[in-house]
């Protein structure tokens, strides 16, 4: 009862002195609408890479790459090596526990030609996997299957860029188009994929231009064989990504086994997620300690203010202290004020962040997400903020001599 | 000097109505041996000397004395402002001198009512919650803080001022106010520092009729002045001299 008399106290004493306490409420109030904007800006850019790894495959996807290890000191093997073959996906595919998709890609330019038109275009050598393994769907027809590997039939599926590019409006499929001077039934496109961090431009543009036709086409044209026919790169797909690291090491055994050395990069998803969870991490940290030295600042306010209010009330306390108020009730009053004062500042700060957040938001075109927990944060930092800053006056204030208040004039 | 025989004298006034607590029955104010000294470094000073005394329930007592003869702190110490360096203070059954800060801000609230020279009002609250505010520190509820806060201004005959603040009263009423803050609790004593120090003797006389009146209603009444007029209408008066008590009379035989 003590304790609500003295926050009412405390609210009555924030009325008659109302600039003080705006000035007190401007501390708070920027120190939390700092914390709420920075937060809001970095949990939407941590919610917008993770959209995009599942838009684009998900995070159970490894890649590997060839690597030239360039050393002089290379032996004969090392030099003979001719990088990532077919041969490595089908070993991966038949030993790998790890691993329950492989998708081997050869890319290269070819001259493209429909009627009149002709382009220079990249198109790709792939196998049925690389659909799923890239989460990436047929829209129309059919996507490159078993019997077109077996077969090296001349299908080709492309993208939604591409089927523009070459045939307009009229429907791409069944029609023949010329690669390298040799025709190609289009038995597919694929969808549309679009995702856009923010900025507008569609990251996942590349996928619309893609020019999908069956790997051993390919290879049957280069007059390689299916064991060593050369691949630009492979994605493989883990069957748990709690085991991304024994994934990575099961892939790395076959591939040094098959090539005698290590001349290719293994790189699962999980990692590089885990890089950016750390970089992450670090912009938080950033994030937090601005916004704790802006609220920081709000508190040496919070604490001024109420020193110069202690001041001009040691009399008052005096007086309270001579009629039986004991240190706890000053202590309590002084405290009820700087913790409402600061609770207030918190709550219109998280209005002034959200209003930060929608400008700077509307300004990059970065989205910005504030979560019920940033809410909390701001609020709990902001009343910590009182508390701690208040301590001091509200302490000097409770052990006050009476006798020496009295006398103050 | 001995003032024992003259102590004996207030010790023979005591209230009749028998007591419910343990025997032998004590004064309600017992003061032995209190000394206070203020260390400033080097040379320590001795505001009060080996102060012995008693006061009854129901008296109306004053202390007197020149300025720098200790009857500040000796007023600070029975209002359990400040404790003394050596001494017992038993007040209503209770050594004070014993007690720490926190219990003695208890101590203030429930046994003592303070007047002060300057009034000592809440410049910020009205006259009602003025006199409230040692109901509230007492946890008294709302209800009835207004209403004991009511009739304590009736008494002292301000009632209708309640609403006002403090700065819209004149000295005496402002004086009032805070006698009637005094008593609102029920206290055992009621300690008065110059109450007329800042008032025209015409208010002042008006003060001291209302202390007279409450001792009259069996009040315990000790008030710290240097004005002998008042000291006169006081039942006894106690003198203070270089922190020692060198007079102890009934009020009427100075007058």
């Amino acid at each position: 009862m003590i304790l609500l008399e003295s926050i009412l106290d405390g609210i009555a004493d924030i009325r008659t002195h109302m600039g003080r306490t705006m000035l007190q409420l401007v501390g708070v109030i920027l120190g939390v609408a700092s914390i709420v904007a920075t937060f809001a800006l970095a949990s939407a850019g941590r919610e917008q890479s993770q959209r995009f790894y599942r838009m684009s495959g998900g995070i159970a996807k490894i890649f590997i790459w060839n690597k030239q290890s360039g050393k002089v000191t290379d032996s004969a093997r090392a030099a003979a090596s001719k990088g990532l073959t077919f041969g490595d996906a089908m070993a991966i595919r038949s030993q790998a526990k790890e691993i329950d998709l492989v998708s081997p890609v050869i890319s290269e330019q070819a001259v493209l030609r429909f009627g009149d038109r002709e382009k220079t275009r990249e198109i790709s050598g792939v196998v049925p996997a690389f659909s799923p393994m890239n989460d990436f769907k047929i829209e129309r027809g059919r996507f490159i299957t078993d019997s077109d590997i077996q077969g090296a039939t001349r299908v080709v599926v492309i993208g939604t860029d591409r089927a523009n590019e070459l045939f307009g409006s009229d429907d791409p499929i069944g029609k023949t188009v010329t690669i390298n001077g040799t025709g190609y039934v289009v038995v597919g496109v694929m969808e549309h994929k679009f995702f856009a961090f923010g900025s507008g431009r569609n990251a996942l543009r590349w996928m619309n231009r893609q020019i999908f036709v069956p790997v051993t086409t390919i290879m049957t044209r280069r007059g390689e064989s299916l064991k060593t026919g050369r691949v630009a790169f492979m994605h493989v797909r883990m069957k748990d990504t709690k085991r991304a690291k024994e994934a990575v090491q099961e892939v790395e055994e076959i591939l040094k086994r098959e090539h005698g050395v290590t001349d290719f990069e293994v790189i699962s998803r999980v990692e590089r997620l885990k890089q950016n969870e750390e970089q992450g991490k670090m912009y938080d940290i950033t994030f937090m300690v601005c916004g704790i030295i802006s609220l920081f600042v709000g508190g040496i306010v919070v604490m001024n203010i109420q020193m110069a209010s202690f001041n001009e009330r040691i009399r008052e306390v005096g007086i309270r202290k001579a009629i039986g108020a004991s240190g706890l009730h000053v202590f309590g009053q002084f405290m009820a004020e700087a913790v409402l004062v600061s609770a207030l500042g918190g709550i219109i700060g998280i209005f002034l962040g959200r209003a930060f957040t929608t400008g700077i938001s509307m300004l990059t075109n970065e989205p910005a997400i504030i979560t019920p927990e940033v809410i909390l944060k701001a609020l709990v930092f902001a009343a910590g903020t009182g508390i701690v800053f208040g301590v001091y006056p509200a302490l000097k204030a409770s052990r006050l001599n009476p006798i020496e208040a009295l006398r103050v004039e | 000097m001995s003032i024992l025989s003259i102590l004996n004298l207030a010790v023979s006034r005591k209230v009749e109505k028998p007591s419910l607590h343990a025997v032998p029955e004590r004064a309600l104010i017992e003061l032995h041996g209190i000394r206070k000294t203020y260390d400033s470094g080097e040379n320590a000073v001795e505001a009060l000397r080996g102060i012995n005394a008693e006061i009854s329930k129901g008296e109306f007592v004053s202390i007197i004395g020149p300025s720098g003869s200790g009857k500040s702190t000796l007023m600070h110490i029975l209002g359990c402002l400040d404790s003394p360096t050596e001494g017992s203070y038993w007040l209503d059954g209770q050594d004070v001198a014993a007690i720490g800060g926190g219990g003695l801000a208890k101590i203030r609230n429930q046994k003592i009512g303070f007047v002060f020279q300057t009034f000592n009002l809440l410049p910020r609250a009205s006259i009602l919650k003025n006199v409230e505010l040692p109901l509230l520190y007492a946890g008294v509820d709302s209800d009835e803080r207004t209403e004991r806060a009511r009739q304590a201004l009736e008494l002292v005959g301000i009632g209708n001022r309640a609403k006002h603040r403090p700065a819209e009263l004149s000295g005496g009423q402002r004086q009032r106010v805070a006698v009637a803050r005094a008593l609102v609790n029920n206290p055992s004593l009621i300690l008065a520092d110059e109450p007329t120090g800042n008032l025209d003797s015409k208010t002042g006389t008006e003060i001291i009729d209302i202390f007279e009146t409450l001792a009259a209603k069996g009040e315990t009444i000790v008030i710290v002045t240097h004005d002998p007029a008042i000291a006169a209408r006081t039942h006894r008066r106690i003198r203070i001299v270089d922190g020692e008590i060198v007079d102890a009379l009934p009020g009427e035989a100075v007058a």
